[in-house]
């Protein structure tokens, strides 16, 4: 029997953009906010979701203009098929460098916290395997997916936020603005990567059943996972205090850090189960959305062909650097760099372009009729 | 392409042997022709067809009817009919009437079932228990309906035990299953719709359903699929249920298989399509969804705590089954700081003069306890108890102190094995034994991490599978409106609406007046 692909619902969508970005809460990325910005770092992503907010929301204004259309589509459409095609591939490329150095940085924390004597390869290789199998199932399972186990993962945070507090220390939030206003407001700008991830989901429109559910979902996502990653990352800061610095996965040491009790010392198989399953989800629906991407700059149709090789290439690319600390102090902050601007730049052009064409004098027209 | 050139490279290489088939051209045309009015000939026909008198239990008894003064002759299978109804109610009447009438129907006490005049028509009818009445120079045939079949009664279910609830079970009497759900729908808008599957055997099958609830497009799908089937004979339903799978070769099951009428009706009046089958004691239901497999009727006949006690007891079950054994072979060999360090002491001197790797250890076991299942369910019942305590007590014990197997391990198997009991669904429970392998072998290969990539491997082959377009985890995800009755049932009152998968014409049970 021929089946028919179903739509995305918006609880699958809201859960696959909840672990994409809530799971940044869990790698790297705090210990290089509290670099930033010290003990004030857990502001930064709140104010990083209100300037990333601006072009967001254009962005997504414009994109519903054109019903069912995604976001590859209305650049082309609005930018023209050459300059179209150029920043088309420049998101490409940012996105790809971006999944494979991600992806570099979870097997990072996997080889130094849980398989010291594996290879990188071997724990790469069975990442982007599954990751290969989950994107070919197509969107609507990764969503399916991601909805059964986003309970489980959330719950996990906050059981571990509560038992890590026996041991925090409630006054190293202060002072309050760490090492100060100016420089707050500076990292959040330089933070806005955190939040890409729900730029390049705009890919994912037409798979939904409308571009209401669509901008639904993307608040309900945006604003829990702000409120989740500043949390967490408040969380690191009263318990580690001052050493957050120095220590480079915060999530990892406290999970190996806090016990059940006296008697269960160590509990972090258990949340590194859960952690894990989290990031091969992460990394299904990034892979997926990369392999739109391709298959539409290309106008290669049966896309879902694409992604072993995609996934292969991600693979050698992130396998390319020969540490951990040139994956996340050199190559990915210079990603990031480049995404955050770039990717506010994007849906400003675009909303700009649609402006400038008059697309929304348009759109008040046919509803009007 | 590349697909194309491989089919043909798989044909060519793969021959298969081509046997040529008897003709019995002249059988068929036989069949094809109508009763004629000639008595002799219509006798000599069915003599051929039914190869009397080598074929024991086919019946002819030709007699005169004295009402009419004509030859006539009856012919039925002594093995399906009610010999003692026949004689009674058409043989007596027909022969002693002495009173002259013109229809064989105002002669015959018995009511009559219908006319048919075609030879193939005939036959068929008589192979399935009917007997036919040809009178010389009548161009068609009268038809009884006097079968009856041998079987066993309505027996307790052995397979699906409750503690409260109905007890009876399906039977291998098709009349008596379809008594058994209609006496619990008294609806007429509960329909049996008979339905014919395989060529030789032309095998039974009844499909149930409630003509204004269930969604038509999967009743249409359901019916093209059967008419698909093309196979000399279908013996049982559990065999049709593999014609129906979309997936027969997958780890899991999409359709259910009950042996309890209650169950069969309860998804009945949600909108399901129920598929009986002469000879076999049991129903199938379908579309199924994980759901469906994972909950059994007791949850709902207990009380709301009591229910859901069971069905997160289940629930856990479900988890120890599967996962135990792998979880303790990544413990014990690639995360050993997990291991509360007493508890580390007291499993290393345990395993300090076993030879084995824990792997094998637990490979070992599995292996034993299944083995001592399937014995236990093989055996003759006298001998069966016994064969438990030699392979629990016997096995076990001699096993740990010939320091073959840890006693932790034994704690290990026990506990996965137990809990794989509560699964109830047959066949769920082989997709979790058989699984459990699977991540013991990925927990060998690279502890947790192999194990929590198999999980997500299962999860998404498992939100993959569909039952008649109905997706595994349905209503769960994708969402559908339902009245949740998933993991935590609600209250009676509560569980107002027909799960929305089914797109059934009536979503709400009981309205609100």
């Amino acid at each position: 029997m021929k089946q028919k692909p179903g739509k995305l619902g918006i609880r699958e969508y809201a859960a696959i953009a909840i672990l994409m970005v809530g799971s940044k809460a869990t790698e790297d990325t705090p210990a290089f906010l509290y670099t930033g910005s010290q003990n004030a770092a857990w502001m930064v992503p709140i104010l990083s979701a209100v300037v990333f907010f601006v072009p967001l929301f254009l962005l997504i204004k414009t994109i519903s203009l054109f019903q069912g259309k995604n976001l590859f589509s209305v650049i082309q459409q609005l930018l023209g098929k050459y300059i179209g095609f150029l920043v088309c591939l420049v998101i490409f490329i940012i996105s790809s460098l971006g999944i494979s150095y991600d992806s570099r940085t979870y097997i990072d924390i996997i080889k130094a916290f849980y398989f010291n004597s594996t290879p990188h390869l071997v724990l790469y290789a069975i990442l982007m395997a599954i990751c290969t199998y989950g994107a070919k199932k197509g969107i609507q399972h990764i969503g399916s997916v991601s909805y059964l186990i986003v309970f489980y993962t959330l719950l996990s945070g906050y059981f571990i936020f509560i038992i890590s507090f026996q041991d925090s220390n409630f006054q190293a939030i202060l002072p309050i603005w760490g090492s100060g206003i100016p420089r707050i407001f500076k990292e959040s700008i330089h933070r806005l990567p955190l939040f890409a991830d729900f730029f390049l989901l705009t890919m994912l429109i037409p798979y939904l059943k409308s571009s209401k559910e669509f901008r639904k979902g993307t608040w309900i996502a945006y604003s829990y996972v702000t409120i989740h990653i500043s949390t967490a990352i408040l969380m690191f800061i009263v318990l580690f205090d001052r050493s957050s610095g120095a220590i480079g996965y915060p999530f990892h040491t406290l999970i190996r850090y806090i016990s059940l009790g006296n008697y269960i010392p160590n509990v972090e198989i258990i949340f590194f189960v859960i952690w894990i399953m989290g990031a091969f989800i992460r990394f299904t629906a990034f892979l997926y959305v990369n392999a739109l991407m391709f298959g539409y700059m290309f106008k290669i149709k049966d896309f879902e062909y694409l992604i072993p090789s995609l996934a292969a290439i991600y693979l050698m690319i992130g396998i390319i650097p020969e540490s951990s600390m040139d994956v996340s102090h050199d190559l990915k902050p210079m990603v990031q760099s480049a995404a955050g601007p770039a990717f506010a730049a994007i849906s400003l052009m675009v909303w700009i372009a649609a402006l400038l064409k008059g697309e929304f004098k348009h759109a008040k027209n046919k509803s009007g009729l | 392409m590349g697909k194309s050139i491989l089919k043909t490279l798989v044909k060519v290489l793969n021959t298969k042997p081509h046997f040529n088939e008897q003709s019995n051209q002249e059988r068929m045309e036989l069949k094809a022709q109508d009763i004629s009015t000639n008595y002799e000939q219509n006798l000599e026909n069915f003599k051929q067809i039914f190869s009397i008198p080598k074929n024991v239990d086919v019946k002819v008894r030709e007699f005169t009817i004295r009402a009419l003064n004509r030859h006539a002759f009856i012919i039925y299978l002594n093995t399906m009919t009610d010999i003692e109804l026949i004689q009674k109610s058409i043989l007596m009447p027909l022969i002693e009437n002495e009173h002259a009438a013109g229809k064989i129907q105002d002669i015959v006490s018995f009511p009559v079932e219908k006319t048919i005049t075609n030879i193939g028509d005939i036959t068929e009818n008589i192979t399935s228990g009917i007997t036919a009445l040809i009178v010389d120079g009548d161009h068609q045939c009268y038809v009884f309906e006097t079968s009856k079949v041998q079987g066993r009664s309505i027996e307790k279910s052995d397979n699906e035990v409750i503690v409260r609830g109905a007890k009876e079970a399906f039977n291998e009497k098709l009349a008596d299953n379809m008594g058994l759900i209609r006496k619990k729908i008294k609806n007429e808008n509960l329909i049996f719709e008979h339905f014919i599957v395989s060529k030789r055997s032309r095998n039974d099958v009844m499909l149930v359903y409630e003509k204004d609830l269930i969604n038509h497009e999967t009743l249409h799908s359901l019916k093209d699929k059967l008419k698909a089937i093309e196979v000399d004979s279908v013996l049982d339903l559990s065999l049709l249920e593999q014609y129906l799978e979309e997936r027969p070769r997958s780890l899991f099951p999409t359709i259910l298989n009950t042996e309890r009428p209650d169950r069969a009706v309860s998804f009945i009046e949600e909108g399901h399509i129920v598929i009986l089958m002469s000879n076999s004691p049991n129903c199938l239901v379908l579309p199924a969804t994980f759901w469906s497999l994972f909950h059994s009727p007791e949850d709902h006949y207990l009380r709301v705590p009591y229910g859901n006690f069971i069905r997160i007891l289940r629930l856990v079950a479900l988890f120890i089954s599967m996962f135990s054994s792998s979880f303790y072979i990544a413990i014990t060999n690639y995360h050993v700081g997990m291991i509360p360090p007493d508890l580390l002491m007291a499993i290393a001197g345990a395993r300090e003069r076993v030879p084995f790797p824990s792997i094998i250890e637990i490979l070992m076991m599995e292996i034993a306890f299944e083995l001592i299942r399937e014995a236990g369910l093989r055996v003759p019942s006298p001998i069966g108890p016994t064969i438990g305590i030699v392979g629990a007590l016997i096995l076990g014990q001699a096993a740990v102190q010939a320091n073959v197997i840890s006693p932790i391990v034994i704690i290990v198997i026990a506990l996965s094995g137990l809990s794989s009991f509560i699964i109830s669904d047959t066949s769920l429970n082989f997709a979790i034994r058989l699984s459990r392998f699977l991540f013991i072998f990925a927990a060998g290969f690279i502890g947790i991490y192999g194990f929590g990539a198999l999980i997500v491997l299962g999860l998404f082959y498992l939100t993959s599978l569909k039952s008649f377009g109905v997706p595994y985890f349905a209503p769960m995800t994708p969402h559908f409106f339902s009245s949740k009755d998933l993991i935590i049932r609600h209250v009676p009152m509560k569980e107002r609406f027909r799960p929305g998968y089914l797109k059934p014409k009536d979503m709400v049970k009981q309205r609100k007046e």
